[in-house]
């Protein structure tokens, strides 16, 4: 569905995207991890046809890729939320549905039922007629990701959609996306939160500075680059960590030594593949 | 008090920072002082030359001997021209004031005892203030006039004569005839000391002094002359149709700044529409609305306070080319002002200057030469002559092409500009 062959992109000195090549599988949600700055904002413009890059093809839809974001018509099967909240906020939920829905094309009792359906997929049915600016932040967040899929896109692009929710509302948002994944949407999930990507995401693209450090599934991922997990153990007055691959072999041989007053396990996730691979944590 | 300087410190880093802020600090004041400056440096060499058409229908050697000396005292572009050709002039906003001396004029300058010489202004309703100008340098010429003729021995003489043969011709003896004729003979005695004394042509302004003024000037507004009675908001509706188009195209690049700031510019240009319709629908949209509210302004001005155009098609025309222009102006503001705050900085700070250079504000004879020479790129003059063209000075199809002509040039070029970089401001 979605195509990047060697695709590189600069401001100036700065190399925001550099080299980056991946391609979307059917009906996968398709993690880009990475630190602010890392270029993920940079690729979904790519992605949208917002930037041409300088080097390299972007192309989606079909086994051949045969489409140009570029091109108007063709961003008829995309759908995109960007970043910060894109709301026409002196409008109600329902006008600003319709209006991107006649946008792409709809019209009539078909985009009355898009509109309704988005509606209920945000769950805003109940404040259709309020105008934006009286909506919570959780609430403009929701329509902000149900005003990317009113004209049902096959391809639906998520730039960082959880950024300054409360983690109530990420929830929800959480729900939506796997909802849009059980409807056979693909997806592109851009995040800098690793819990995010582990749980939602089928496959991750890490990428620092620009480059793609690694990609595959979680589970792939961290077996690869996650290293040996983390066992805290407190015996007496005494704390210890232990790097390890067999969490119980190892606290059954440290029990043997001495008593085990508390333990606790850390198995290693995106977190730690990030820092294996690039030497700084996440958040850096 | 290092957390107060600290704390001024970072407003002012701040303020050298952001470019436009910067702009208006330092340049648009200078902006300003070196316009100002070169205006009031062009009155402090006197006043400015104001166009005048003359029209001298009496033809004598009184009335040529005044322009003569209207001529020499400068502060006046003077054209003779017929007295239709002069109108039309002043009608198309060529020319300012038309001066009329009425045939007569030059006997009453030779002999201002018997009837005070009378000039006729008709002036462009929207330059009173030449009109002022006209009528003080009018009137100072004629009071050198009055003295040189209280000083001129042979001119008292001549006319004392010409006044003898009169009274004596026409009036029957009498005890007031016999007094005239003294007062006459002691005026001819005065003339033949002003010789003796060498002040021939050389007096002071008290020798002609204790006399009423020695000019009277009857003043009417051309489109008066032209088409009956009128009223001044003719002249002031223009005006304000002209900020309609002013505040909507500042409005309106405002909306696109705002479109980019709130990110809902982005979701536009994602979705399966060109740069091309989205320039279409935001030019359509500021289209429309300078239409409407120029239109329901004009209705109002025609319905309540009594303006009557000249012309509805033309007026049609000129509210479409302006509206053209201005939409133009807006998009091209647009890409200027990244954020809603710079687009109106930008805007209004680009009104105010263009609008003194179109005459808007600061009457144009008062400036030098190059600044009205660069007025000619300002839309708000060109705007101005179209609406007034349509509105009071009656003009034809083909005096409003030109205008219109402009605007609408202008108004394709702003837009092409705004157009072809409003995709790059997205980001």
């Amino acid at each position: 569905m979605l195509l990047f062959d060697h695709v590189s992109k600069s401001f100036g000195d700065l190399r925001a995207v550099d080299d980056l090549s991946f391609e979307l599988e059917a009906g996968e949600v398709f993690g880009l991890l990475g630190p602010n700055g890392a270029g993920k904002t940079t690729a979904i413009n790519m992605a949208v046809g917002l930037l041409e890059p300088d080097e390299g093809v972007v192309r989606f839809a079909g086994e051949t890729f045969d489409r140009d974001p570029r091109e108007a018509e063709n961003r008829q099967a995309l759908g995109l939320a960007p970043q910060s909240i894109a709301l026409y906020e002196e409008i109600s939920s329902a006008d600003n549905l319709r209006f991107f829905g006649r946008l792409h094309g709809l019209k009539g009792p078909d985009l009355e039922e898009r509109v309704s359906a988005c509606l209920d997929f945000a769950d805003l049915t109940d404040v259709r007629k309020k105008s934006v600016s009286k909506y919570s932040g959780g609430m403009k967040r929701r329509l902000n990701l149900a005003v990317a899929i009113v004209h049902d896109p096959d391809l639906v692009l998520l730039d960082e959609p959880t950024v300054g929710v409360d983690p109530q509302s990420r929830n929800a948002i959480f729900d939506r996306v796997e909802q849009l994944r059980d409807d056979g949407k693909q997806i592109v999930y851009t995040t800098h939160y690793m819990e995010e990507a582990q749980r939602l995401c089928d496959r991750v693209a890490i990428m620092d500075r620009g480059r793609l450090m690694a990609l595959d599934t979680v589970r792939a991922l961290i077996e690869a680059h996650g290293g040996p997990g983390k066992l805290a153990v407190q015996t007496g007055d005494k704390e210890s960590i232990h790097d390890t691959t067999d969490p119980l072999g190892t606290l059954a041989q440290l029990q043997e030594r001495e008593t085990v007053e508390h333990f606790q396990y850390r198995p290693p996730d995106l977190e730690t593949v990030f820092l294996n691979l690039t030497g700084r944590a996440l958040r850096d | 008090m290092s957390k107060i300087v600290a704390m001024a410190a970072k407003d002012i880093r701040i303020l050298f920072r952001d470019k436009l802020g910067f702009f208006f600090t330092v340049f648009f004041p200078l902006m300003m002082a070196i316009f100002f400056g070169a205006m009031f440096a062009n009155l402090s060499r006197g006043p400015a030359n104001i166009p005048v058409a003359l029209v001298d229908e009496d033809r004598t050697a009184g009335s040529e001997r005044f322009v003569t000396r209207l001529e020499a005292a400068g502060g006046l572009e003077l054209e003779q021209l017929p007295r239709e050709q002069a109108l039309e002039q002043v009608r198309r906003g060529q020319t300012a004031v038309m001066v009329t001396l009425s045939p007569g004029f030059g006997a009453a300058m030779d002999n201002p005892f018997q009837t005070t010489p009378r000039v006729e202004l008709a002036v462009d309703p929207t330059q009173f203030a030449a009109a002022g100008m006209t009528r003080g340098i009018l009137l100072e010429v004629a009071g050198a006039e009055l003295q040189a003729l209280m000083t001129d021995s042979a001119r008292i003489q001549a006319t004392n004569d010409r006044n003898r043969r009169l009274i004596e011709q026409f009036t029957p003896p009498s005890a007031a005839r016999d007094d005239f004729l003294t007062f006459i003979e002691l005026s001819s005695r005065v003339s033949t000391l002003v010789e003796q004394l060498g002040l021939d042509g050389n007096a002071t302004g008290a020798v002609a002094g204790g006399f009423g003024p020695p000019l009277e000037i009857g003043q009417t507004e051309v489109q008066a002359e032209q088409r009956g009675p009128t009223n001044s908001y003719a002249s002031s509706f223009p005006q304000a149709m002209l900020w309609v188009l002013i505040g909507g195209s500042v409005s309106f690049s405002m909306s696109i700044a705002i479109e980019r700031s709130r990110g809902t510019l982005m979701r536009l240009l994602v979705s399966p529409i060109t740069t091309r319709h989205l320039l279409a629908a935001k030019g359509l949209a500021c289209l429309t609305t300078t239409l409407v509210t120029s239109t329901a302004l004009i209705t109002l001005g025609v319905t309540v306070f009594g303006v009557k155009p000249t012309s509805y098609p033309l007026l049609a025309l000129a509210l479409l080319c302006a509206s053209i222009c201005f939409c133009g102006i807006m998009m091209a503001l647009s890409v200027i002002g990244k954020t809603e705050q710079a687009a109106a900085g930008v805007g209004w700070g680009l009104a105010l200057p263009f609008s003194m250079l179109g005459g808007g504000m600061v009457p144009l004879f008062l400036m030098p030469e190059w600044m009205q020479l660069l007025g000619n790129i300002s839309p708000m003059k060109w705007t101005l002559v179209a609406y007034e063209g349509a509105i009071w000075r009656g003009f034809t199809l083909t005096e409003m092409l030109a205008p219109c002509a402009v605007l609408v040039g202008i108004g394709v070029v702003a837009f092409a500009i705004g157009a072809r970089n409003l995709r790059w401001h997205t980001g």
